[in-house]
């Protein structure tokens, strides 16, 4: 009777094992799933994390060659307004007495630098360039109010 | 089924929201060609002139005047607005092209 007792309780015990060795087997596979899905997400994220790290990295440069371009252009346009500025006054000269002694010499001249100088305005405004203001190198040909947005082929000599 | 759900390694979720702008599209405005202005230099000395020519010419003898130092004024007042236009079509061009790129074919 007690060797009886003692069989099933073996025999139990033995079921229960199985049992759990089973269920354990299926929580490693379960496991073993989600780990595999989960190392894909990260591995998709490593990747788009890659790519905005790419994306920043050519967001800065970009910034700073914009600054770089503006800061060019502000300087060049700085150096125009000066350039005016010394016209006016090169070698002590007096565009007041100057037009006093030549006034149709002086007309002609202001007259030029205005069609110029509208031009000017035109370019700054978006107006495309023409063929001749791009293919200007020579002093004669420049628009000598605004050479550095009007005439990009010429450099100063 | 009811063993799988006994896992517990939670899985991850990620959101993506890859929502693109509208771009803002306005027309950039064209300026139009600009008057041609002459310019009169009127001195002391040929003003009589210059008024006769005028009235030869049909047009009223009146001129709005500038001194020689205002003229340059004026002309460098208009060299700084060209300046600041020219500036900030740049920096609006660059905006431009950083937020609204065009798109690699």
């Amino acid at each position: 009777m007690i060797f009886g007792y003692a069989k099933m309780a073996i025999t139990l015990v033995m079921i229960i094992g199985v049992g759990g060795a089973i269920a354990y087997v299926y929580k490693l596979r379960a496991d073993n799933a989600v780990l595999k899905a989960n190392n894909m997400v990260l591995e998709q994220s490593v990747e788009s994390q890659k790519k905005v790290i790419e994306q920043q990295k050519k967001d800065f440069e970009t910034i700073l060659e914009t600054n770089k371009k503006l800061t060019t252009l502000s300087n060049n346009l700085q150096k125009e307004l000066n350039d005016l500025d010394k016209r006016f006054t090169k070698q002590g000269r007096d565009i007041g007495k100057t037009a006093i002694a030549k006034d149709k010499a002086i007309q002609r001249i202001i007259n030029k630098a205005s069609v110029m100088a509208l031009r000017c305005v035109e370019i700054s405004s978006g107006s495309p360039l023409t063929e001749k203001e791009i293919n200007a190198t020579k002093k004669s040909e420049i628009n000598r109010e605004c050479p550095s947005i009007a005439n990009p082929n010429y450099v100063p000599y | 089924m009811f063993l799988t759900s006994c896992s517990s390694i939670k899985k991850i979720e990620t959101f993506f929201t890859p929502v693109e702008r509208e771009r803002l599209n306005l027309v950039e405005p064209v300026l139009p060609k600009l008057e041609k202005i002459k310019w009169i230099v009127i001195t002391s000395e040929n003003a009589d002139e210059v008024f006769a020519k005028l009235e030869e010419q049909g047009i009223d003898p009146v001129l709005f005047g500038l001194s020689d130092n205002d003229y340059q004024l004026i002309a460098k007042n208009f060299s700084q607005i060209r300046h600041n236009l020219k500036t900030k079509s740049e920096i609006i061009k660059s905006y431009k092209e950083y937020y609204e790129p065009e798109k690699e074919k």
